[in-house]
């Protein structure tokens, strides 16, 4: 086995040659199966080039006289020959090479220019790393799950396409005080993001931007300045319950638990509940949902199964009087309405129950209602066990009267089915 | 007890050794796979020329290991063996080597854990034949003259210091020693598998 000398690249005179044990690798300057040591040095050795620049560079030879001269040498660049009319010899033992607009590199690790003797033997080889610096990071957003840690997210600048491999390293401190700290955790949701586990501070505002780095250059984005009370969100609320509302065929019944990790806290919580029906991709959303963790849905299809999500926003914990951030939605949970003859209305709005009535048809029997508890009622204990009850009377009643004036469910008039009137 | 297990078929080996040699073999066998993939993966991050049908790039030898010879499989078995356990002991911290300089390289790839486990693997199939070996009673092999791992990490600071070409070289080197070594011991422990090919 023969014992390893440096390789010639590392003998070149910008390079003081490497202490080597006796075994060691010696990649370009070992002799190869007793054909004599032809070896060469590429000059510049992996250079940093901006896009559309030129390179001229130089492959000299060494080894014993009777080795490869420049005359029969040639380059190529990722495994492609390169045309001769770009190289030039220079003098016996040197072949210059002139390319000029380079395009940036074609992988991270530099694009490979290597130096061939006339038998195609890989003499030495450079890599290029051919790219653009970076461009200010933009677009930070952070949010903070149950005010426990600090997740934050970034659009790399000219859409992080510098051909060369940038590092982004996204720094926070506190704002008046406090030394520069670095995120450690990155491409948690995606590329360029960043998970800051634990040990953040509340009612004192981070300064928190994104440097990026690469061989060309750094830059910086533009500082961006949170409480962390300001971005919270939470999980989303567990245990939503879909049910009938008795034999009502349009309503359904939501419910759900506050989100356990901020219960505590949740005093302005906002919830929303978008629905839709079973083979449908269009949700209906409600919104507005206030503070409460039930919610009626009315002036649904009847014998129509739903998919119902419900999400949370934390909104004004600890006074915050920030917009807060919306959870992810609850997994679907599904139920039906009760099956009916009577054609119901295409959708509705929620009802949620001691609150305002909402818009469309359920406002306009609501004042029917009202109308009719003013003729009524006795009492003025109004409830919507009540209004349930003459919901009920009123469906009994619309029944009773389509079937005595022959009306099929689709509206149409039909052949009577009871006596002639 | 090594002929006796090879030569006589009349001989039922202890059911425990059998077992273990069968496991050996099938751990080879997965590690000649991932080898095969983890030396692909390698070649396309490095870039063409490396990969290409017809690159040829010099091939000295690394740090005391080289390739399994020609006159390899004329070898008897347990010699062959000992020569399997010896390369698979020697690739680790080249290895590690190489995935320091892919970590300037190719930052942030998933082949930077690939090379990690390879290393795993080696180790754990080089442990794998020396138990084999011992229970077959063959001579252990013979200490290496110094530390592979000190060896190999010098070995990267000078193709670090030669270059990204010359690393990239010494890369290749290593998965393609690694995948003909791993190839090679599942081809060996293959005759010792009852009903194995002699």
């Amino acid at each position: 086995m023969p014992a390893g000398r440096p390789g010639p690249a590392a003998q070149s005179a910008r390079r003081p040659p490497p202490l080597l044990p006796l075994l060691l690798l010696c990649v370009l300057g070992a002799p190869r199966g007793g054909s004599g040591a032809h070896t060469a040095v590429i000059s510049p050795q992996d250079p940093t080039l901006l896009i559309g620049s030129s390179l001229q560079a130089t492959c000299s030879v060494r080894g014993d006289p009777q080795g490869p001269t420049a005359e029969g040498l040639y380059w190529t660049l990722n495994g492609r020959r390169l045309p001769p009319e770009l190289s030039r010899i220079l003098n016996a033992s040197t072949l210059a090479l002139a390319l000029a607009n380079l395009n940036g590199s074609r992988q991270q690790s530099g694009d490979n220019l290597v130096c061939h003797a006339q038998d195609g033997s890989i003499l030495a080889g450079s890599c290029l790393y051919v790219g653009l610096p970076p461009e200010k990071p933009f677009n930070i957003s952070c949010w903070s799950k149950n005010m426990k840690d600090l997740t934050c997210r970034w659009t790399p600048g000219a859409h992080g396409e510098t051909f060369l491999h940038t590092n982004y390293s996204l720094k926070y401190k506190l704002r008046w005080y406090g030394q520069d700290n670095t995120c450690e955790e990155y491409h948690t949701v995606g590329p360029h993001s960043c998970h800051i586990p634990k040990d953040l501070a509340l009612f004192t505002p981070y300064e928190i931007w994104v440097e990026a780095t690469n061989r060309l250059g750094s830059a910086r984005s533009d500082v961006l300045t949170l409480d962390i009370l300001d971005v919270v969100t939470t999980d989303p609320p567990p245990d939503v319950h879909v049910s009938r509302v008795g034999g009502l065929e349009d309503q359904l019944s939501v419910r759900w638990v506050s989100p356990p990790a901020l219960k505590d806290f949740l005093f302005q919580a906002k919830y929303q509940i978008r629905y839709r029906v079973e083979d449908s991709v269009d949700w209906k959303v409600v919104d507005d949902v206030s503070n409460q963790t039930s919610c009626r849905l009315a002036g649904l299809k009847p014998g129509t199964v739903y998919f119902v999500q419900v999400r949370c926003n934390p909104f004004g914990i600890y006074g915050s009087k920030k917009a807060g951030i919306w959870s992810e939605w609850s997994h679907p949970t599904a139920a039906s309405t009760p099956r009916s003859e009577r054609p119901g209305p295409g959708g509705g709005a929620c009802e949620p129950r001691g609150g305002e009535p909402s818009s469309g048809p359920v406002r306009r029997e609501l004042k029917q209602f009202l109308g009719w508890l003013k003729k009524h009622a006795y009492c003025s204990n109004l409830s919507f066990r009540l209004y349930d009850q003459w919901r009920a009377w009123m469906q009994k009643s619309h029944k009773t009267r389509n079937q005595d004036e022959g009306i099929l469910p689709s509206g149409r008039r039909g052949s009577a089915r009871g006596p002639a009137r | 007890m090594f002929e006796d297990f090879q030569a006589d078929s009349s001989i039922s080996p202890l059911p425990l050794l059998e077992a273990k040699i069968h496991q050996t073999h099938s751990l080879a066998r997965l590690l000649t796979k991932y080898a095969e993939q983890l030396f692909q993966e390698y070649v396309q991050l490095q870039g063409d020329p490396f990969g290409r049908p017809g690159f040829s790039p010099p091939r000295p030898p690394v740090a005391g290991l080289s390739a399994p010879g020609a006159g390899h499989a004329g070898l008897p078995l347990p010699e062959r063996l000992r020569l399997d356990a010896g390369a698979l002991a020697a690739l680790p911290p080249l290895l590690d080597a190489v995935r320091r300089l892919q970590a300037e390289l190719n930052p942030r790839t998933a082949l930077l854990r690939r090379l990690e486990e390879a290393a795993r693997r080696a180790r754990a199939l080089g442990a794998a034949l020396e138990a084999v070996l011992a229970a077959l009673g063959a001579e252990p092999r013979e200490p290496r003259p110094e530390p592979a791992a000190a060896a190999a990490a010098a070995a990267a600071a000078a193709a670090a210091a030669a270059g990204a070409f010359p690393a990239k070289l010494l890369g290749l080197r290593v998965c393609g020693l690694y995948r003909d070594w791993v190839s090679r011991t599942e081809a060996d422990l293959g005759q010792l598998v009852p009903g194995g090919p002699a």
